[in-house]
Formats: structure tokens, C-alpha cells, sequence
């Protein structure tokens, strides 16, 4: 019974002594990331929520659209009022709204699992003993959070087109907040561009969560850190008295994916929001490798 | 000679014809370098000295038990060695590479269980596996379900059905399993096992000897942390005691389980008659817990039960003294606490 079992591991494990083998390929460590990270149970928690955010706002306008004795929605929640009967701006407007919150949270979740899970439950002494290096780990990890980002959005975007179309309906053009009407494929074209800028922007959250995650061997507190961090922004980005911080913090170009919604699309705000995301991401990602080379593992 | 070398002396290479396994022409000729040389080794976790001045060689080819009680530094050494910590002060090589900085040369020869088994608890015990033989580089992208399956039978798992639920449902036994299955995904120079028979049932820990026996006896080198004794005792070859930090005895396990100096030990009702006896032919003795011990420094044991026999001395049962190994550690950790 040893014995054949003894071939057998010469045969199929041996490696050749040629070449170089001091790592295993990139594309096979980034292609089980990317097949570990749907699997977790709180990732897909995350999508089901996250993909509710467009059903909901879709039902609430189409439930009150129905109602002709209900007063037209008050003040307040510009982006939902807008909805009504303009089914193309539904992605958008749920966009907005999970940007706020659930997006941060659960691209943050992501990211704690990323290096601080993986700390707590042993396993990423076991990918350093592999080995893998600690900078690829962390270009590993990082692909993993961002490939996260890109579903979470995709998620909100592709359940935003299906409940405009179905529950809210007008999907053949998208009236602006200008006034101004445009029609599909430019509505489309605008859809797109509202995903990949949040796309940006929630991975420059997710950089900084990984950052936090390089640090700790405790997942929460990731989640703590970030989402303090974002309610400590959005507080100072509303005191008068801070202007100034304004165009530093994050949180604070937030609201400038509305401008998608006008016509012309004004792109100041739109494109200082983007590049100081990128900041974020430099940011973020060196704190993500100075934290993982300093790690005891 | 009679009392292990307290300030750790340096193992020379064992006579197992193996050597090194994977250049086993070069072995022939030239001396083995060790499998692993700690220098000067010092650790210190804020203001808590884990490590100190730890200097220890372990041979290639040998089975290395490594004993201290729990907080002596066991864990710390072999996290250093391994390079998932730095040292605050020494030197580590492993394969002949300086560690850390050498981790990418050495470390794919090097297979580890150290602070007990860690997995994804929502991936199965095989999908585990699969992910850390990814990250393998000897194992080929075509071999990798073959590598599992491979590992899984060394380690008695290969007809568990649990294998293909979650982990987080196994039990304490499967997971270490599991855990030393992870040790074994590529043909390994160096095996290092921390504690390998935690949470195993006594079949578990046989399978954990037998393991380590297949090791040593295909070439592989074996550290083995424990603060088991009799499981260094039946599965080592060369043994290191730590206390407080610091190596405080090294040796093969004959050479500390000897430390006391060779001695017989003899059983016999009449034990005034036998001192008689053996202080009549000039053989040094002494009266010890019921048993005469007869000194076997100069004197062959022969000559001791001769002495006996032809004094009449009623000798129910003779042994050669083996100080245990828990006798000498017990007497090392204390004294150097």
C-alpha cells in the first residue's frame, strides 16, 4: 500500500530542478483569490443587501407614484424625487445612496477579511510560509478587495437597470435634473460612468480598510477605524468653519456623482473627486505594504 | 562527559546515511551543512524577553525534539526560524539561507505546522488544502488536485467524508490533520511540527509517529516542538531543552538520556550482602530508592552480576539506568528558573 503511493508522489509532484521556482505563479495565487472571495458567506450577505437598495427605492417611488392621493415627496431627497417615472436614473440614484454608507461597509468587510481575517484564523501564516512574498500578498489581497468593489457596484448598477425598468419604468431615455431628456444609449453611457466612478471610490475606501487590515489582527477593528473615519469626515466636511479640510476629505466629493445627472455634465467636481481617490488608493495601498513587511506573523 | 553541556553544545552531523536529501552525492563527500543554525538568537516582545542568546544547530537528516514548558520560547524560536517574526538580535539560517531575508530559497523546501492548524472555516478541509498548494511553487498548476489528494492520505484523511464540508465543522482531530496535511504539500528538506499531537486521539498520535519515522527515513529533516516527553522520547533522535528563553541542554538522545554516567541497576531483597559483596571487588555502588546502583564507569556489567552470583546475592532483576528524560528535564527547567 506504501509503496505505490511512494511513485505516485514522485510522479506527479516532483518538480524539474530547472528553472525558477522561488514562487508560485501570480495568475493562479490571483485566480484562487478570486474563487475564495464570492465563497465567503458575508461577501454574499453583502451582495443580497446591496442589491436591495435600488428594489427598495424602486418600490417606494412606484408605490407612491400609484398613489394619486399622496403629496408629491417633499424636499430633501432630490436624487429620489427625480425617479419618479424616470426609471434610467434609478441606478444612479441607488449609487448615491449606497455610496454613503453600505458600499464603505461592505467593501470594508472585504478588506478586513483580506489581511486581519486571514491573521485571525492562521491562514496567512500559512500563504508566508508557502511562501509567498509579503508584497505579493498584499498586490494579492489587494485584487481580491477591488474584484469585490467592482461586484458590489456592478450589483447595485445591474439591480438599479432591472427594478428602473420594471418597477419604475421610462427606461427609454432619462430625463435630466437639468430638464433636458437623452436618450438611451447616452443614458447607458451615463449609467457606466457613475459605476466606474464609484468603483474608484469605494476602492479608495477599500485601500484605506486595507491599510488598517495590515495593522491589526482583528478584523473589527478595520471596520471601526474606516467607518468611524467616514462619520469623523462627514461631520467635519459639514462644519462651516472647515471649509478648507473640504477638499481633501473623501466623503466630501461624494456628492458630486449627482453632476452625472445634469446636462451638461460638469466635471470639476466629478474629477477632482476621482483623482483625490487615487491619492487615497497611493495612500492606502503603501500603508497596506509597510503594515504587511512589518507584520509578525 | 557526565553531565549534558549546559551552555548548548554544537551537534555534529549524525551518521544517518541519508544526508542531505536533496544532493545526496554532494552529502557523501562534504561535510552537512545543518538543516538549521540559530546564532546569538534574541527575541524581545516590548519589554518581555522571549528569546535569548539561543545558539542551536539542527543536523540534517536528524529528528530534533525541541522540549520546554509552555511561555519558554519554543513557539517564538520556531516562528523566527521560519521568518514570521524577526529576531531583535542573532542570526537565523535555514537551508543555508539567512532568514528572513533568504524566506523565498527556503521556505518552499520547508513544510510547517506551527501555533496549531489555520484554514478558511467556510471552505472545505480539501479547498483549504487546494489554496495552499497554489501557493506552493514546487507544485505544478496541473498537480495540484493530486498534491491534495496525496497529502490527505499521508495524513489518514483521504476516506474522511467530512473532508468535503466546511471546516469550521470538523472535528479537533481533523483539523490538526489537516493541518499536518498542510506540511506535507511539496517534497519537503525540512519539516517543522509545533506541538503535532495536540487534540489527537491515541490512533491520531500513532499516526503522528509513524509520520515523522516515513519523514526521517526518506531523507527529511524534523523539528518537533513538544512539551510531551515520551513523545520525544519515542520519536527523536537529537534533543534540545529550552527554559526561560535559552537552551539550557542539546544532545542525541542517547547522550542526555546517559547523562548521569552508565549504571546498573539491581533488584534484591538482600541489599546489605550486595554492597558487601560489590565494595569487596572495588566496584563503586550505592543503595538508591530499594535498588543498588553499581557504577559502570570502568567496570563491565558482567563482572557486577558474576560478583553478585558468586556471593550468593539473591538478584531478582538487573537494568542499565537510563536517567528519563522528564528526570533530567524537570532537574534542567527548575534549576535554571
Amino acid at each position: 500500500m506504501k509503496a505505490p503511493v511512494q511513485r505516485a508522489s514522485r510522479r506527479t509532484l516532483a518538480v524539474p530542478p530547472a528553472g525558477d521556482h522561488h514562487a508560485a505563479p501570480l495568475a493562479r495565487l490571483l485566480r484562487i483569490e478570486l474563487r475564495t472571495e464570492p465563497r465567503r458567506p458575508r461577501t454574499l450577505v453583502a451582495l443580497v443587501v446591496l442589491a436591495l437598495v435600488p428594489v427598495v427605492i424602486g418600490l417606494g417611488v412606484s408605490v407612491r407614484a400609484a398613489d394619486p392621493g399622496a403629496d408629491r415627496p417633499g424636499p430633501g431627497l432630490g436624487l429620489i424625487t427625480a425617479v419618479y417615472g424616470n426609471g434610467m436614473m434609478l441606478p444612479i440614484t441607488a449609487l448615491g445612496v449606497a455610496l454613503h454608507l453600505l458600499l464603505p461597509l461592505c467593501v470594508c468587510i472585504a478588506a478586513a477579511d483580506a489581511l486581519a481575517g486571514e491573521a485571525a484564523h492562521g491562514t496567512l501564516r500559512g500563504l508566508l510560509l508557502a511562501p509567498v512574498s509579503r508584497i505579493s500578498l498584499v498586490w494579492i489581497k489587494a485584487f481580491g478587495v477591488l474584484a469585490v468593489a467592482v461586484l458590489q457596484v456592478a450589483v447595485v448598477t445591474g439591480t438599479g437597470l432591472l427594478a428602473g425598468l420594471i418597477l419604475v419604468g421610462g427606461g427609454d431615455q432619462l430625463l435630466t435634473l437639468s430638464g433636458s431628456s437623452v436618450g438611451l444609449g447616452a443614458a447607458l453611457a451615463r449609467v457606466a460612468l457613475a459605476a466606474g466612478w464609484t468603483v474608484l471610490q469605494v476602492a479608495a475606501v477599500g485601500a484605506v480598510a486595507l491599510a488598517i487590515s495590515a495593522f491589526t489582527d482583528h478584523p473589527v477593528v478595520v471596520l471601526a477605524t474606516v467607518l468611524g473615519g467616514a462619520i469623523v469626515f462627514g461631520v467635519l466636511g459639514a462644519i462651516p468653519a472647515m471649509d478648507w479640510l473640504r477638499p481633501v476629505l473623501l466623503t466630501s466629493g461624494w456628492a458630486s456623482l449627482s453632476d452625472v445627472l445634469r446636462d451638461p455634465v460638469p466635471g470639476d467636481g466629478l474629477t477632482h473627486s476621482a483623482l483625490l481617490a487615487g491619492v487615497y488608493l497611493v495612500i492606502g495601498m503603501t500603508g497596506a505594504i509597510v503594515g504587511t513587511l512589518r507584520r509578525e506573523a | 562527559m557526565s553531565r549534558p553541556d549546559r551552555t548548548g553544545t554544537i551537534f555534529s552531523p549524525p551518521a544517518v546515511a541519508s544526508g542531505e536529501p536533496m544532493r545526496p552525492d554532494r552529502a557523501a563527500t562534504t561535510p552537512v551543512p545543518p538543516a538549521a543554525r540559530l546564532r546569538g538568537l534574541r527575541k524581545v516582545y516590548r519589554r518581555t524577553v522571549a528569546l535569548d542568546s539561543v545558539d542551536l544547530d539542527v543536523p540534517t537528516g536528524a529528528v530534533l525534539g525541541l522540549l520546554g514548558r509552555n511561555g519558554s520560547g519554543k513557539t517564538t524560536m520556531l516562528r523566527l526560524l521560519l521568518g514570521l517574526s524577526r529576531p531583535t538580535g542573532g542570526t537565523v539560517e535555514l537551508l543555508g539561507e539567512p532568514m528572513p531575508a533568504g524566506a523565498s530559497r527556503a521556505l518552499p523546501h520547508v513544510g510547517a505546522l506551527v501555533e496549531g492548524p489555520g484554514f478558511l472555516p467556510f471552505l472545505s478541509g480539501r479547498d483549504n488544502l487546494a489554496r495552499f498548494a497554489a501557493a506552493e511553487p514546487l507544485v505544478r498548476t496541473s498537480a495540484i488536485g493530486e498534491t491534495v489528494k496525496y497529502a490527505l492520505r499521508r495524513v489518514g484523511l483521504d476516506r474522511e467524508a467530512a473532508i468535503d464540508r466546511a471546516y469550521r465543522g470538523h472535528s479537533p482531530g481533523v483539523k490538526q490533520r489537516l493541518g499536518l496535511a498542510a506540511a506535507l504539500l511539496a517534497p519537503r528538506r525540512l519539516v517543522v511540527l509545533d506541538e503535532p499531537t495536540n487534540g489527537l486521539d491515541p490512533a491520531g498520535i500513532r499516526d503522528v509517529r509513524r509520520l515523522i519515522g516515513e519523514l526521517h527515513a526518506a531523507g527529511s529533516t524534523v523539528l518537533l516542538s513538544s512539551h510531551l516527553l515520551s513523545e520525544v522520547e519515542e520519536t527523536c533522535t537529537h534533543v534540545a531543552m529550552l527554559s526561560a528563553g535559552t537552551v539550557v541542554a542539546t544532545g542525541t538522545l542517547t547522550e542526555l538520556l546517559e547523562a548521569d554516567g552508565p549504571a546498573l541497576e539491581i533488584c534484591t531483597t538482600e541489599q546489605g550482602a550486595a554492597m558487601a559483596a560489590l565494595r569487596q571487588c572495588r566496584i563503586p555502588g550505592y543503595v538508591e530508592r530499594g535498588l543498588v546502583i553499581a557504577d559502570l564507569e570502568d567496570i563491565p556489567p558482567d563482572l557486577v552480576l558474576s560478583t553478585l552470583a558468586s556471593a550468593g546475592v539473591p538478584v531478582s532483576e538487573a537494568r542499565r539506568r537510563r536517567t528519563g528524560l522528564e528526570q533530567l528535564f524537570v532537574r534542567l527547567t527548575e534549576e535554571g528558573a
